[in-house]
């Protein structure tokens, strides 16, 4: 049974809330509703004048081909991390799960990564791979690997892919872990009677039992991918070299503050936008419906 | 063939609990044991054993004459019916079935008639293309045996199937049960905690007690002559009456709390000034006061069950709880006192101390 409190008072429950709609209205809406009035203007870098153009901002973003080369970069950027980070996070949450079922000291040393800022993050990999510094560099050069992310573009992607997926690891972890915790031991015990295979109980048994945990955390990596690893791509590649890890994100800063091409910066926040919002919708109605075996 | 023999079987968790400890049994091919006693006994432990789920700390299990304590779950030909029926929630009820008959590389054409005529035998044909979650209890409890009757195993091992039903299904399925030993001839290991599924199915009954065996034996063995003070107790409901005293010189007396004392039309079969627990079942006391003893009940309350009254109150002078059985509908009023007899062959005697059976 649930206790609902109720005010005396109607106006407390709204002062209550003033300051986190304060905040949203400050920081979500007002800059969306600039970003979205921008978009359909040309402007000069100094911001001294602008003009209406309507959807060119658009029509020409459409018509770049780096652009589009970074929506492509942007979804095998998105769908490395997640399939990643999500089988190694799975990995290690199925050996967890035998191994201690209780102890929390082992959990505790996987979630570190997630409190690690997201620049941090680059710093640290950036250090480890840096081809003249770092010692994984150094690693990959004596294995025979020529390792120089500077100027390899798909060394680079490949670098920002692991730094991204690293950092995610331990997210997925803690849900996949209550995922399996969930799944009553008598079922993998039944398959086990039923003549399965350690391999089979996991593949046919526990593997569709995560599936709502899975799709839940596929959304929230993409998320996370898309929209997320600006600063760790800032800290790393920089978009380098040439274009090869400039995804999305990192693609409307660049246009915006490098290139101050603030209309089409503005374009492409209101591109992103609309697909955070589609994804958003996509986990809502999934949530709804929750299971889905 | 698939005789079960459990030699010294004990079992230690991590950690130190010892759930189990020598039990020692004989399982005939074809039998129906019930495994019986209080929750926390060691039952499931027991068949979790024989199932290989638990490994087995000390001790033997023979499944025919193959030694299983080291054998994988899918390989000691058994099956087991959980009592949350673990179904795969993400299959269908074929699917369930069909499962461990892949799992065994069975060709199409066996699984398909072996779902049939398990479907057939458990009136399943409606939902064979249901989710576990679209069906009611008594039929998920049903695809659960359906799951374990398709393979075909040597023995079949439930821990408490029922014990998640309403009491007019557990009725139906339990009849459902005893018949469908019959018709597969199996070997049947079926844990309870309730002594009146395990008189009811059992072609014999091993009652257990913290981690050991109290009996072994045939549901009216231990009914009739139940061999410690506990089966006594477990056993038969309303609960056996027990009157704690001291067994006097001449042995024809007993006496209670020091001042009151019943007597006996025949010496007691136990040695004066033994320290006994005189058990008797509260069907067994009649109105008539005849027979070997005499004793008085102070009435506190009754309880009406129709075919049955049940009398409870105390023991005059002696304040030992005592209830009896009469038949049919009876009146009576809190505060009156009911003389009541007993036959000789109907006492329970038992040691004060290790509740061992006297007589
Ligand atoms: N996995 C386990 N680890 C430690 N102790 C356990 C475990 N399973 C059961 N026990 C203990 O062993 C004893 C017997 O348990 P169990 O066999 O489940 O009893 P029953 O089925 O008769 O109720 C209990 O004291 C229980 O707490
Ligand atoms: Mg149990």
């Amino acid at each position: 049974m649930q206790k609902r409190v109720v005010f005396r008072s109607r106006l407390l429950p709204y002062l209550l809330v003033a300051p986190q709609i304060a905040v949203t209205v400050v920081f979500f809406f007002w800059p969306s509703y600039q970003a979205l009035e921008s978009s359909f203007f040309l402007e000069d870098a100094f911001g001294f004048s602008r003009q209406w153009v309507g959807l060119l901002n658009y029509t020409e973003l459409f018509d770049d081909p780096g652009y589009l080369r970074s929506f492509r970069t942007t979804l095998i950027f998105g769908l490395s991390v997640a399939f990643l980070a999500m089988s190694l996070a799975l990995a290690l949450a199925v050996a967890a799960n035998r191994v201690v079922r209780a102890a929390t000291s082992y959990r505790t040393l996987l979630i570190w990564p997630y409190a690690v800022a997201p620049a941090l993050a680059g710093v640290i990999w950036y250090f480890l791979m840096n081809p003249s510094l770092g010692i994984v560099a150094y690693w990959l050069q004596n294995a025979g690997v020529d390792w120089n992310h500077y100027v390899n573009g798909d060394q680079a992607l490949l670098l920002v892919i692991v730094a991204a997926a690293w950092k995610q690891i331990s997210y997925n972890f803690l849900f996949f872990l209550a995922g399996l915790q969930s799944i009553p031991r008598s079922l993998i015990e039944a398959a086990a009677i039923d003549r399965a295979t350690p391999f089979q109980r996991f593949w046919t048994i526990t593997f569709p039992l995560l599936t709502p945990t899975t799709f839940f955390l596929l959304v929230v990596n993409l998320v996370y991918a898309f929209f997320d690893t600006f600063a760790l791509i800032h800290a790393t590649t920089e978009g380098g070299p040439v274009d090869a890890t400039s995804i999305l994100v990192f693609r409307v800063y660049s246009t915006g503050f490098v290139g101050q091409d603030y209309g089409s910066s503005a374009a492409q926040s209101v591109i992103l936008m609309a697909l955070v919002i589609a994804m958003t919708i996509v986990q809502f109605r999934y949530v709804e419906r929750k299971v889905v075996y | 063939m698939a005789e079960l023999s459990i030699t010294g079987l004990g079992k230690t968790y991590p950690g130190g609990v010892q759930a189990v400890e020598g039990v020692t049994a004989e399982i005939a091919d074809g039998e129906f044991i019930v495994l019986v006693g209080p929750s926390g006994c060691g039952k499931s432990t027991i068949l979790r054993m024989i199932a290989g789920l638990e490994t087995i700390t000390t001790g033997d299990l023979l499944i025919g004459d193959r030694r299983v304590n080291n054998l994988e779950p899918g390989d000691r030909d058994i099956a087991m019916v959980f009592q949350n029926y673990a179904l795969y929630p993400h299959m269908t009820v074929r699917k369930n079935m069909e499962y461990g008959l892949k799992n065994e590389g069975l060709p199409r054409s066996e699984i398909d008639a072996r779902i049939a005529e398990a479907t057939r035998t458990l009136r399943l044909e409606d939902y064979l293309d249901r989710k576990p979650r679209q069906l009611s209890g008594g039929q998920r409890q049903r695809v659960a045996m359906g799951r374990a009757i398709v393979r075909d195993p040597k023995v079949f091992l439930f821990d408490e199937p029922l014990s998640n039903l309403d009491a007019k299904l557990r009725t139906q399925l339990r009849a459902e049960l005893k018949a469908l030993h019959k018709r597969l001839g199996a070997t049947f290991v079926y844990v309870t905690h309730d002594q009146v599924e395990a008189m009811s199915l059992a072609d014999r009954i091993i009652i257990m007690n913290a981690g050991r065996v109290e009996q072994i034996g045939l549901p009216m063995d231990l009914y009739l002559r139940p061999a410690t003070r506990f089966v006594a107790e477990f056993i038969g409901s309303p609960a056996m009456n027990f009157v704690e005293g001291t067994v006097d010189p001449d042995r024809r007396s007993l006496a209670v709390n020091g001042s009151h004392s019943l007597r006996f039309a025949e010496p007691l079969p136990a040695e004066p000034g033994h320290k006994i627990a005189l058990g008797i079942r509260p069907e067994h006391l009649t109105e008539v006061p005849a027979g070997a003893l005499s004793m008085e009940l102070e009435v506190d309350f009754i309880e009406q069950l129709g075919a049955d009254t049940v009398v409870h109150g105390k023991l005059a002078g002696a304040n030992s709880p005592l209830a009896v059985r009469l038949h049919g509908v009876q009146a009576g009023a809190a505060g009156s006192v009911v003389t009541l007899g007993c036959e000789m062959d109907n006492l329970h005697l038992f040691d004060l101390g290790t509740g061992q059976r006297l007589n």
